[in-house]
């Protein structure tokens, strides 16, 4: 927890920042907007359905008048011309397009008034999700907010608000397609013009749904996109790979890329020949069946946008008490340094980040950039040196050995991801190559970083060089190193240590003098995990303790 | 710490004592990181480790077991080692990484004279010894005194770095310019093995050539005698298969195996030849009491004729040299 961490004097900076924005949840604005639009298709709605209504009972005015024709007729047969009006028969009931018709209108106005329903409770939800709890201290406060940000992703929240605008889109659709039934059967040129707006609008819709769905870049994205995106994925994920292999076969057999150049490579001299015209008309006439076949390669392309969200790895079960703990603070780490700018609020927050025990499986990779922020802030680079912020000593030096153990952390779980690649293209941008941070106290840990981001350009290497930190600092980032060593083990089927740990341990115990003790067990330790040792029974794990005492 | 010490030692010594050596080879670079810590031990008096380590590394059946990362490491062992850590950890050290450090080889035989011989330890230097003369700029700086180390003829194992270089053409002839015929039959002895064939065709000729040249004088019957029952000793083995081979040392092949059978076939007819040749050359002297050595005399080819010819006039020509002489 932040529990020590933060100090009283940064309550006010705190409860300031608690107001500056809500991550992810919907706004009580857009939940208003959904209700008035509600509202506004539950009236249009039942404007068709009073219209129509009349025509689900008889007509006593028609029948009236007819009746009236025949007494007419009775008394003067001249009198209605050539007309020989009939007495109307028993009204039997509705027609069964004008019920289809009242169904649908009666479906999309319980679907707007439904949505509308949703959109006042969820103003109620919003309303107590952004309520800041006064009670308690910022820590509790923070927890507290955190458990609720948790909740609205564990049950889903975002995607309950989000089928709001998806019912609403339903109504419309149901509103559209009653309408043109309905205009049908009054007038057909009437309905034609509906009928035509409303599949515009239901293609464009399609249209965007596919586009959303293949690109999840694409600006147009809806409820619908973002489900069949992951309905995709889950199939991608159980489809076995020589289906894959089928697919990308199947592309590379297309039509539409053969057809083209198989005609031109059959064209014959003189160009007008009857051969030519033959197979040109053939070639047109084969188009839409070759399109048709095309349309496998949107699924591929959409399997291949939705691989790029796969999870590289399934995480491991850690079974510790205080996980959920720990997943709370890291959440509480991350939400702090990315929303408060009070530098005493930094400094409390990233040494508790240094005391955590992270686990990789709460591991959020943004966090690499938020203590990169941290420590941009507190320096500034003239040429090849850094100077560091009066007063911000302290901060630098913590923040710098948070976004080390943050690196290496990324660099063990993921080397490829896009956070850890983001805060490279803005270290490459801040710090020349030549950069030097010699006479500061995070000299040995800003340059085991400039080793990764600037000396080891294109090779993806972690070199541990001339590392050699104070004790504190190396017993620190040793354990954590063990901790990713295990995770490490694991996560590669209980077969290798990540290289750049092996490393660590090498380098470490080669210096000279030795390190102290705790780093030459936890270096051992990473070697016995390499070496399959179950290494739970030696104490050699037990160092939590020891880490932070030599803090 | 000391726990977690005797975990991992145990650990490799099961390693090394399973049939299966995939398991080492597969995890020598957390073994290799062990190695800078094991030579500390083994300095404080505790070594175990280290010779666990050394165990392992045999017993994987592996050219370079090391991760080459320990090669800055190799640089500072003269200072952090034991002279015995130091000649037995410098098999494990890749020699031509470190080309700049002509002051290591200096340090390393230094270390090597200090060392009480054991076969562990003659077996390391003669190793590295072969591994230093493969690199060009550290080769100048070996001691000549070290060659004597070769005398003693260490068996290498069958999986030897040393050795596997220790054929090539540029080694062959710096051993045989030092001139001196103990120290050539011993590099013979060592580098001809059921292990491996003579890879450098050229070394292979060489071999062949310096046989008459060095071998075929008067007082060589022993040496020779040395070096057939070798070359027996090595085809015998080779006659088990390659299965039995492949036991000790898995890199080989077929290829190998027909290799090294013609190889050292062709060996030992060299030196059955120069001895028939010598028999005969010494029959046809036997009555001179002449102290000529016939085969420098005349040269290998001339001898062969003589060996092979009845004619009268050549045998005059004997006669009037052994007269001259």
């Amino acid at each position: 927890m932040v529990r020590q961490g933060v100090h009283e004097e940064t309550r006010g900076g705190l409860e300031h920042d608690f107001n500056l924005c809500e991550l992810r949840a919907p706004s009580t604005g857009s939940t208003d907007l959904h209700r008035s639009q509600a509202g506004l298709f539950s009236a249009v709605a039942s404007a068709f359905i009073i219209e129509v209504n009349s025509e689900l009972r008889p007509d006593r005015r028609d029948e009236t008048a007819n009746l009236l024709r025949v007494l007419i007729y009775q008394v003067n047969s001249t009198a209605l011309g050539n007309h020989i009006p009939i007495i109307p028969p028993e009204w039997s009931g509705p027609s069964r397009a004008f019920v289809a018709v009242q169904a649908t209108l009666f479906a999309s106005l319980a679907t707007s008034l439904f949505s509308a329903f949703l959109a006042m409770l969820g103003k109620q939800w919003l309303n107590r999700y952004t309520s800041t709890d006064m009670r308690g201290t910022a820590i509790e406060r923070s927890q507290n907010r955190q458990r609720k940000l948790d909740g609205v992703i564990t049950w889903y929240f975002d995607h309950v608000m989000e089928s709001l605008p998806l019912m609403l889109q339903i109504a419309l659709l149901l509103l559209g397609l009653a309408l043109s039934r309905y205009l049908w059967e009054v007038n057909i040129i009437v309905a034609c013009v509906v009928i035509g707006v409303t599949s515009l609008g239901v293609t464009f819709y399609v249209f965007i749904a596919i586009a959303g769905t293949a690109f999840e870049s694409c600006p147009y994205q809806t409820p619908i996109a973002r489900t069949l995106r992951h309905t995709f994925h889950w199939i991608y994920l159980h489809t076995p790979h020589p289906v894959h292999v089928i697919i990308s076969n199947l592309i590379q057999i297309s039509w539409c890329c053969q057809l083209p150049g198989g005609w031109w490579s059959s064209l014959e001299q003189p160009w007008y020949s009857t051969t030519n015209i033959v197979t040109s008309l053939t070639c047109i006439a084969l188009i839409p069946v070759a399109l048709l076949v095309d349309l496998s390669r949107l699924v591929p392309e959409i399997v291949w946008s939705l691989s790029q969200d796969q999870p590289t790895s399934t995480s491991p079960q850690i079974h510790a008490l205080d996980q959920q703990m720990i997943a709370l603070d890291l959440g509480c780490i991350s939400w702090i340094l990315q929303t408060s700018l009070d530098k005493a609020v930094h400094l409390s927050t990233l040494k508790h980040l240094q005391q955590q025990m992270l686990t990789p499986i709460n591991f959020d990779p943004a966090i690499v950039a938020y203590c990169f922020d941290v420590f941009i802030g507190c320096i500034n680079v003239n040429g090849c040196e850094v100077v560091v912020v009066q007063g911000l000593e302290q901060l630098t030096s913590v923040s710098a050995l948070c976004l080390f153990h943050m690196i290496s952390h990324l660099w063990v779980m993921d080397p490829t991801s896009g956070a850890l690649r983001d805060v490279r293209q803005r270290y490459n941008k801040i710090f020349p190559a030549n950069v030097t941070f010699h006479g500061h106290q995070f000299f040995q840990t800003m340059n085991a970083i400039h080793q990764v981001f600037i000396q080891s350009v294109g090779r993806q290497d972690f070199r541990w060089g001339h590392y050699k930190p104070p004790s504190d600092e190396h017993t620190l980032v040793a354990h954590t190193l063990l901790k990713l060593a295990q995770f490490g083990y694991k996560r590669m089927g209980q077969a290798k240590v990540p290289r750049l740990l092996l490393r660590f341990a090498l380098h470490s115990l080669s210096l000279d003098p030795l390190p102290p003790a705790p780093v030459i067990a936890d270096c051992l330790s990473i070697i016995a995990v390499d070496l399959g040792c179950n290494i739970s029974n030696t104490g050699a794990v037990t160092l939590d303790e020891r880490s932070v005492h030599t803090l | 710490m000391e726990q977690i010490s005797n975990l991992i030692t145990e650990k490799m010594k099961t390693m090394a004592k399973a049939e299966d050596y995939h398991p080492l080879q597969s995890k020598r670079k957390a073994i290799t990181t062990l190695l800078p810590y094991a030579i500390r031990l083994e300095k404080d008096g505790q070594p175990e480790m280290l010779d666990t380590f050394l165990h392992a590394a045999r017993a994987s059946k592996e050219w370079e077991l090391t991760w080459h990362r320990t090669w800055k490491y190799a640089r500072r062992l003269p200072h952090k080692a034991s002279p015995r850590a130091f000649i037995l950890a410098s098999p494990h050290v890749r020699w031509y990484l470190l080309t700049d450090d002509g002051d290591l080889v200096q340090e390393w035989a230094a270390a090597a004279s200090v060392v009480p011989y054991t076969e562990e330890v003659g077996q390391s230097v003669v190793d590295v010894l072969l591994q230093i003369m493969e690199v060009d700029e550290l080769a100048p700086h070996i001691p000549v005194g070290m060659w004597s180390w070769l005398i003693r003829q260490p068996s290498l194992p069958p999986v030897c770095y040393g050795r596997f270089i220790g054929t090539h053409t540029y080694i062959f002839r710096a051993v045989r310019a030092l001139k001196d015929i103990e120290i050539l039959k011993s590099y013979l002895l060592l580098v001809w093995s059921e292990w491996g064939c003579i890879q450098d065709g050229n070394s292979f000729k060489d071999m062949c050539a310096s046989i008459w040249k060095y071998f075929s004088g008067n007082g060589m019957g022993d040496h020779r005698a040395e070096l057939v029952q070798r070359l027996d000793h090595i085809l015998g083995q080779l006659d088990q298969g390659l299965d039995y081979l492949k036991q000790h040392n898995p890199q080989l092949g077929r290829y190998d195996l027909w290799r090294m059978k013609s190889q050292y076939k062709e060996l030992k007819e060299v030196l059955l030849e120069v001895e028939r040749c010598m028999f005969s050359l010494i029959s046809y002297f036997s009555h001179t009491n002449s102290k000529l050595d016939i085969i420098q005399w005349f040269g290998r080819d001339v001898c062969l004729h003589i060996v092979n010819s009845t004619a009268i006039g050549v045998k005059v020509l004997l006669l009037y040299v052994s007269w001259v002489q």
